[in-house]
């Protein structure tokens, strides 16, 4: 672990005693070695008054308090109203769809006039499944009600009737 | 084990626990005292904001950014202390959280801290100028500051992991094998990038001066 002439620690021997991970030999050499010493000793008041001053640094910083914020609680919805929705909507969903159906077999002709009754059916339809929505959700405020879409888009079917 | 007059610094490696992470530094009540400690916040701050801010600052070389990584360690550590198991000191479970809050921020805002590095560094001067007067004379006092600067401008041309392994090692005091741990490296390449790091630090600290 000594240098070529086998006075001295090599540099990467003296390294590997700063690091921590000198071998006996080593440390043994460093002991005696004034020379050796003076190396490492040169080092380790380096690090020593860098470390004094980084600490002084930030210790002037000033202590911040870490502010921490209260967890607001997660906003759940009751499970059985949850599914209560989930199910009106379900049943909505397929008794319209059953209902249109119906109603497009027993006209059965697929003329104009079919096209004319399915536009009316489907504006009724998002009427209904609007409100529903409306009633399944009271504590948010609906954009329909909010931006007035109902009633514009009746005054718009009113003033451009196809 | 055989010490030498390196100040601070140890020559051997730390007693180690089974799973190559130190143990506790004692028993029941070093854990109770422990635990209690980080349920209060505030002492969490007393006792390590300046030292995880230290870390930060010239791990990254950004004292603004040490700031906020430093908030977010404690925060993150508060938040977390049910996580905290013992096997290691608070203040190595600490380093980790940082170290790890330090690797976050580089990868989401590399090309933003970079430029930011470049607009507002840590000021080596100023920080030299921090160093304690202990009495002596005005012209080994300039010298001191001298070579605290240098040694602050040599970390600054290290790469990242020889920075970061360098500072864990002589300025948190760390072993090799905790900094293996922490950084999740081999313990060989932990030893290659600190003596990469000495080698430049101990070849060009006192070069001009």
């Amino acid at each position: 672990m000594t240098g070529e002439l086998g006075k001295h620690l090599s540099e990467e021997a003296l390294d590997d005693v700063l690091i921590g991970l000198g071998t006996a030999e080593s440390e043994a050499h460093l002991a005696g070695c004034a020379a050796c010493r003076a190396k490492a000793e040169a080092f380790a008041g380096d690090v020593r008054l860098f470390n004094a001053a980084s600490a002084a640094w930030s210790e002037a910083r000033g202590m911040r308090p870490v502010v921490v914020a209260a967890e607001a609680p997660v906003r759940r919805m009751p499970f059985a109203l949850v599914g209560s929705a989930a199910a009106a909507v379900l049943a909505i969903a397929v008794g319209v769809s059953v209902g249109h159906h119906r109603h497009g077999t027993m006209r059965g002709d697929g003329g104009p006039g079919a096209v004319e009754d399915s536009q009316t059916q489907i504006a009724q339809d998002n009427e209904l499944l609007q409100a529903v929505s409306v009633a399944i959700s009271p504590q948010e405020v609906s954009p329909v009600d909010e931006y007035g879409l109902t009633a514009r888009h009746k005054k718009h079917r009113k003033a451009h009737p196809k | 084990m055989a010490t030498y007059p390196l100040g601070s610094l140890s020559t051997g490696a730390l007693e180690m626990g089974a799973t190559g992470v130190p143990r506790l530094e004692s028993g029941g009540a070093e854990r109770a005292r422990t635990i209690s400690e980080l349920d209060d916040i505030d002492e969490l701050v007393r006792q390590h904001q300046a030292r995880i801010r230290r870390f930060a600052a010239y791990s990254t070389g950004d004292p603004d950014l040490a700031e906020s990584i430093t908030q977010d360690t404690l925060l993150r550590a508060f938040r977390g202390r049910d996580k905290f198991r013992g096997d290691c000191s608070v203040s190595t479970w600490l380093t980790g959280i940082a170290i790890n809050v330090i690797r976050d921020h580089l990868r989401s805002n590399r090309f933003k801290f970079w430029r930011q590095v470049q607009a507002k560094g840590v000021d080596a001067q100023e920080m030299a100028s921090f160093l304690p007067s202990d009495a002596v004379s005005q012209e080994r006092r300039m010298l001191a500051q001298e070579r605290v600067k240098r040694l602050y401008e040599v970390l600054e041309t290290l790469s990242e992991n020889q920075r970061t392994v360098f500072l864990l090692k002589f300025s948190e005091e760390l072993s090799v094998d905790e900094i293996s741990a922490i950084l999740g490296m081999a313990v060989n390449t932990v030893r290659t990038h600190l003596h990469r790091a000495l080698k430049a630090v101990r070849g060009r600290v006192g070069e001009g001066i």
